[in-house]
């Protein structure tokens, strides 16, 4: 039914979101980590996002034909960003000239991207609810 | 206007045509059978995402969500057939013979 594919458009828009999320915080919770499993500090991870229609392959025909698509998470990107660097010769992974590599996590691009992806969650569930007030309404021309 | 209605005479079954046997809608019946299908099924769907997330197997919040309203909306349309089908109903046996 077409009033569901827009739904689950926007399902999988909400899905994007919520994993954008959590690699917001897995960013902002690693800000000082030195130490990872990898070898190094911690490096900033970045979603990438790719329109699919994958999600809804029941309605995929319908859907294709109109061109419509639901958004996907294509990869987590690790930022090869330049690390940043303190001079702190007392931390036990300093370098030999006493330098700190820090994760190259910057607090205050995190906390807009953190916004950014709040307030396209926000959008996505504003059109859920917008396409379920159309179905309402259109259930109310029976009565 | 009578061109209109003879048109449309023409493509409707005449009455006294035998009724197929295959008829490829299902009729009526059918349709009801699968509307009430189709229903059961998104209730079924809405019930195993809130099981799912309760017992913590994964599922996002808005996915569970999503299916309920989903439900809630075949519920309802599966509501309004079944009035207006009552409505026929009660029309006919109101009917002076």
């Amino acid at each position: 039914m077409d009033i569901f594919t827009s739904m689950q458009i926007s399902s999988s828009a909400l899905s994007a979101q919520r994993t954008r999320l959590n690699v917001i915080s897995s960013n902002l919770a690693n800000v000082g980590t030195t130490r990872t499993a990898e070898g190094g500090p911690y490096r900033k991870r970045q979603v990438i996002f790719q329109s699919s229609n994958e999600s809804f392959a029941k309605h995929l025909d319908n859907a294709n034909k109109q061109g419509i698509q639901g958004v996907k998470v294509a990869e987590i990107q690790v930022s090869q960003a330049p690390l940043q660097t303190v001079y702190e010769p007392g931390h036990p992974d300093a370098d030999e000239n006493g330098m700190v590599h820090l994760p190259n996590v910057n607090t205050m691009e995190e906390m807009v991207d953190m916004m950014n992806a709040t307030r396209t969650y926000e959008a996505n569930a504003s059109a859920i609810q917008a396409s379920k007030r159309m179905a309402l309404k259109a259930l109310e021309i029976g009565r | 206007m009578i061109n209109h209605i003879n048109a449309i005479n023409s493509t409707l079954p005449s009455p006294t045509a035998p009724q197929k046997a295959d008829n490829p809608g299902g009729g009526f019946a059918e349709q009801l059978k699968s509307a009430i299908n189709s229903t059961n099924e998104a209730q079924v769907t809405a019930d195993k995402a809130v099981e799912e997330l309760h017992s913590g197997q994964g599922g996002n919040l808005h996915e569970v969500m999503i299916s309920l309203e989903k439900a809630d909306i075949s519920m309802r349309l599966f509501v309004q057939l079944r009035n207006k089908a009552v409505d026929a109903y009660q029309e006919i046996m109101r009917m002076n013979v």
